[in-house]
């Protein structure tokens, strides 16, 4: 390789990086689906494709967004796991080139660890499936059992704000209480970003 | 080399091609590694990592009908701080690849990526000083060449044919690298995978691309492998382990690893991490393996920076001086 060559090369990673500190950005990796593939063909045995779509609060509204999420929630998003600038991954859902649905994940702080869940959802925002892609608890089986992830089929971000509804679902563990608020959390703040990023779907 | 440029050609022309560029990530990192070797003495370097400035650039490709193709490009300019410094700097280049999707399930990968087999692909090791046993069994983490992709119902399965080259690209010798993994979900708690690996490998040291990192010998190494890895999650626990077994020419080989990692649950952004491994380069000679001890602690200081030190002992290493080391890592991504 001649030097003129590598000193080319040397400047063209420099430059980019460089000018990388200036532009709009992302930061943290969100939750993206580990086999999108399986994934989305199990829930969805009808689609023939999808398309994936990453979102920051960011870049859909900044500080302002951010706050109207949190009062939604009913409590501040984690600066370090829920960031202003952490890319959500969305997979919109195809028959052809109709959309029948939606695929989208978060990250939410366990008892344990962190816990990833995620929901497919129809159109007008009522879960499809929901399931753990990745639970650090001693009681994971419990949550992730059929048994319990069913009982959120159905439900939508309203059911949510539903004190009455929700008290219908019962803790399925014994000791991680905690893990159980969580979920909770997650799937609340997952239906607040689907949305307010694509509640234009219902219209 | 022109191998290389092609490749990397064609990632930037999709990557700049904006009827198709719908979706982009592009991260920038910074890498500062530093700390005290017994051999070394104060020392810039870790056995994978170097100081470095780097960036990732990942991209979907998308119509009306759905993702068709995906671009991810990782590269590092790196300083040695072992080496003169005519030869300190370098450009390292991990991910090169395009994966053109052939239908649900179905994934044709083009490029630099790793080979499959192992702990490592399941894993991110970019940035970590703990690694798997990927550098002592095949020789690199990351190759040229191109694989099938696929899952089925409850399997994941990968299938790739390489040059043998690792970080560079060399046809010397006949060398190329065949190998295949079947693993389970990587959604599941406990996840497995089965490998085999055959091939003609290169030899080199360093992780340089460009220029090249050196070759130790002219002749490729005939390589036969099978390997067994898990990994199980309970609680705040993961365990990792990974055995692999096979013949390096004549020699019997024999390597393994297990490591535990623990997230503290009142701080999560705290993760102890114990590991041990071993890699014996002829099972039927004493006192040829390599074989370290390591303990690490890693900090998530924010969205965007992780701190780790890590304290390592080897027990022997064959041919060289076991060394005992303490390293220390700033390591910055974001874009």
């Amino acid at each position: 390789m001649t030097k003129s060559y590598f000193s080319s090369i040397i400047l063209g990673i420099s430059v980019l990086f460089l000018l990388s500190f200036s532009s709009a950005s992302f930061a943290a990796v969100g939750c993206t689906l580990n086999d999108p593939d399986r994934d989305v063909k199990r829930i969805f045995p009808e689609s023939t494709g999808y398309r994936t779509e990453f979102i920051t609060i960011e870049e859909r509204g900044g500080e302002k967004l951010q706050k109207e999420i949190e009062e939604k929630l009913g409590e501040e998003l984690d600066p370090i796991y829920e960031g202003i600038d952490t890319p959500y991954a969305y997979y919109t859902i195809l028959k052809g080139k109709e959309v029948i649905g939606r695929v989208h994940g978060i990250n939410q702080k366990g008892m344990y660890g962190g816990m990833q869940i995620i929901l497919a959802t129809d159109l007008e925002g009522k879960i499809i499936d929901l399931y753990y892609q990745k639970l650090w608890s001693p009681e994971g089986p419990k949550f992730r059992n059929e048994d319990f992830t069913e009982k959120f089929i159905g439900m939508d971000l309203d059911d949510f704000f539903n004190e009455d509804t929700l008290k219908t679902i019962e803790d399925p563990s014994e000791d991680s209480a905690e893990d159980f608020n969580a979920t909770l959390r997650g799937i609340k703040k997952n239906l607040i970003l689907l949305d307010i990023f694509w509640g234009g779907d219902k219209k | 080399m022109k191998i290389i440029g092609f490749v990397i050609a064609i990632v930037f022309i999709f990557s700049a091609n904006l009827a198709f560029a719908e979706q982009a990530l592009f991260y920038k990192e910074v890498n500062i590694v530093g700390g005290y070797s017994d051999v070394d003495e104060w020392t810039g370097k870790s056995n994978s990592l170097m100081n470095s400035i780097g960036f990732e650039d990942y991209r979907k490709f998308s119509n009306e009908y759905g993702d068709f193709l995906t671009t991810d490009l990782q590269a590092r300019l790196t300083y040695d701080s072992l080496e003169d410094s005519q030869d300190a700097v370098g450009v390292e280049i991990h991910n090169a690849w395009l994966q053109y999707k052939l239908g649900y399930g179905y994934n044709l990968k083009l490029g630099h990526f790793d080979p499959a087999f192992g702990l490592e692909p399941a894993l991110d090791t970019h940035a970590t000083l703990l690694q798997t046993l990927a550098m002592k069994n095949i020789g690199f983490k990351k190759d040229w060449g191109v694989a099938l992709k696929g899952s089925m119902e409850k399997f994941d399965y990968k299938v790739a044919l390489q040059t043998g080259s690792g970080m560079s690209i060399r046809r010397t010798d006949g060398s190329y690298l065949f190998t295949t993994r079947i693993g389970s979900s990587t959604s599941e708690d406990f996840q497995h995978g089965l490998s085999f690996l055959y091939g003609e490998a290169l030899k080199t040291k360093g992780m340089s691309t460009f220029p090249k990192n050196h070759l130790l010998s002219d002749e490729a190494v005939t390589k036969k492998r099978m390997g067994l890895d898990a990994q199980y999650v309970y609680g705040s626990y993961l365990f990792k382990s990974e055995v692999a077994y096979g013949q390096d020419n004549d020699e019997d080989v024999l390597g393994y690893l297990f490591e535990t990692d623990y997230t503290l649950p009142g701080h999560q952004n705290v993760q102890l991490e114990l590991q041990f491994q071993s890699w014996i380069n002829d099972i039927h000679t004493s006192d040829t393996d390599d074989s370290t001890l390591s303990a690490g602690i890693s900090y998530k200081l924010n969205e965007n920076v992780t701190l780790r030190t890590l304290v390592a002992h080897d027990f022997n290493l064959y041919g060289e001086k076991e060394d005992d080391k303490v390293l220390f890592q700033f390591y910055y991504f974001r874009n």
